[in-house]
């Protein structure tokens, strides 16, 4: 199987601020890869350079190459709203748009792509918020407010219109650090189950969630990639002493 | 800065050196039993009592501290080793006990030939001192005097079986020496075998590394 994925010598700048230095690693189809390391290590600057929303920030630039599906989405000719599409993200903040319902959340990207179709939508609404494991909770009134729904549900519908359109990876952004453990464990059963089918690559602070769900473990320090393993191996038994010492709750 | 889980890691290590202690204790008792024909059985049951109730201590708070930092890397491997150590040692003092019950039941070998006094003596010996420096590398964490400890065990292994083959030979003890005997010296080769699995968990903290090293 080819990876998802294959960075080779990526490096991100803010202006004149090197934030990630020649980070080359390959990131598995179907599974979870977890990206950790403290504040301002390039975590999500990294999974920003995944769908080229790095670039939208005044004055950020990259060089190096990010091979999707073995093409490289920097490459000439890449429309980067179609990369956005089959790379789909989800935010620390649920951020469903507010003044829309539940179902209109979901159908959105649909329909700015075009999708007119009633039955279609009503489809891929449905498939999506059971993907999302969110259907059983609104389906009895999808014209409710985005909004009015809980944290989790929220995140949960952000998952689902990240769906709708149909990507092959799910980038994540610290997508639980704003939920209770409640609402953390349902996306994380979530994760899992998505990952039968969808590339998942997560930022996360808590480390004791990269380690429950992910299948790779990539450890970042100030814009390196200092280690990056099978989880299992980075957890019990990390090669690098940084990573250690990360892990461990002896830096600083 | 000390971490909070640090105070938990060094409650359980200090445990363990003091069960190694006790451990020590009982196994120098018995073959100091076997050789002179003293009583000690009850003390020694004593501290093979008090070894398994630490052994039981030691898994409680290796319990709580995994619930309560949910540890990972050096930290995971720590603890977990150490809750084999404890075991390793409870069983120090439980084949301490055996051969204790062995004199006593037996009536030992104190009265048995000389040769086999002086065999059994120089595996106690050994593996008395193999649990010394199991303790020293214990304490720092010390996988180069680990290794080194673990070739005792070869010895000691070696002289388990030649005792054997002595035995066979010459043929010309009593029935009650030779069972006494025999499993006296196969005790003490347990308790080698032992010393060596916790010079393998030494070594997994300190390196990451699952070797055996028997």
């Amino acid at each position: 199987m080819a990876p998802k994925f294959e960075i080779e010598d990526l490096n991100a700048w803010f202006g004149s601020k090197h934030v990630l230095k020649n980070i080359n690693m390959k990131i598995e189809e179907n599974a979870v890869t977890a990206i950790i390391g403290p504040s301002g290590c390039g975590k999500t600057t990294l999974i920003r350079c995944l769908n080229r929303m790095h670039e939208i920030t005044p004055g950020a630039r990259i060089s190096g190459k990010v091979l999707f599906n073995r093409v490289n989405i920097y490459g000439n000719g890449i429309d980067p709203v179609m990369i956005r599409r089959k790379i789909g993200m989800v935010f620390q903040k649920p951020n469903p748009f507010p003044m829309m319902s539940v179902y209109d959340n979901v159908a959105a990207g649909l329909k700015l792509n075009g999708i007119r179709d009633k039955k279609n939508l009503d489809e891929v609404v449905r498939r999506s918020l059971e993907l999302a494991n969110l259907w059983d909770e609104v389906k009895d009134d999808l014209n409710k407010s985005g909004a009015s729904l809980s944290g989790g549900q929220q995140q949960r519908l952000c998952i689902a219109r990240a769906l709708a359109v149909e990507p092959e990876v799910l980038l994540m952004d610290e997508p639980c650090s704003a939920l209770d453990p409640i609402a953390t464990a349902k996306i994380e059963a979530l994760i899992r189950k998505l990952a039968e089918n969808y590339t998942v690559v997560i930022v996360t602070h808590n480390m004791q969630q990269a380690a429950r769900v992910s299948d790779y473990t990539a450890f970042l320090y100030l814009g390196e990639l200092i280690e990056y393993g099978p989880t299992k191996q980075i957890f019990e038994n990390p090669k690098h002493e940084l990573t250690e010492r990360y892990l461990t709750g002896e830096f600083g | 800065m000390s971490r909070i889980i640090d105070s938990g890691l060094e409650e359980l290590s200090a445990t363990l050196h003091k069960m190694g202690e006790l451990a020590y204790r009982a196994v120098l008792a018995a073959i100091i039993e076997c050789v002179e024909n003293k009583q000690v059985y009850s003390e020694i049951c004593e501290i093979s009592d008090a070894l398994v109730l630490m052994a039981d201590n030691v898994e409680d708070k290796a319990f709580e501290l995994i619930a309560r930092f949910q540890p990972v890397a050096s930290d995971l491997r720590t603890i977990k080793s150490y809750m084999k150590i404890a075991y390793d040692f409870a069983r120090f003092g439980r084949y301490a006990l055996d051969v204790s019950y062995t004199n006593q039941k037996l009536g030992g070998i104190g009265n048995c030939d000389a040769w086999m006094i002086s065999h059994v003596k120089e595996m106690g010996e050994k593996a008395l001192k193999m649990i010394n420096l199991s303790i020293t590398s214990l304490r720092s964490h010390d996988a180069q005097l680990a290794e080194k400890v673990a070739q005792t065990e070869r010895e000691i292994d070696k002289m388990y079986f030649d005792f054997l083959n002595k035995l066979i030979e010459r043929a010309d003890t009593t029935t009650k020496c030779a069972i006494s005997s025999v499993l006296i010296v196969r005790y003490l080769e347990r308790i080698a075998d032992h010393v060596t699995y916790i010079c393998e968990s030494i070594i997994y903290i300190a390196t990451g590394r699952k070797v055996v090293l028997r």
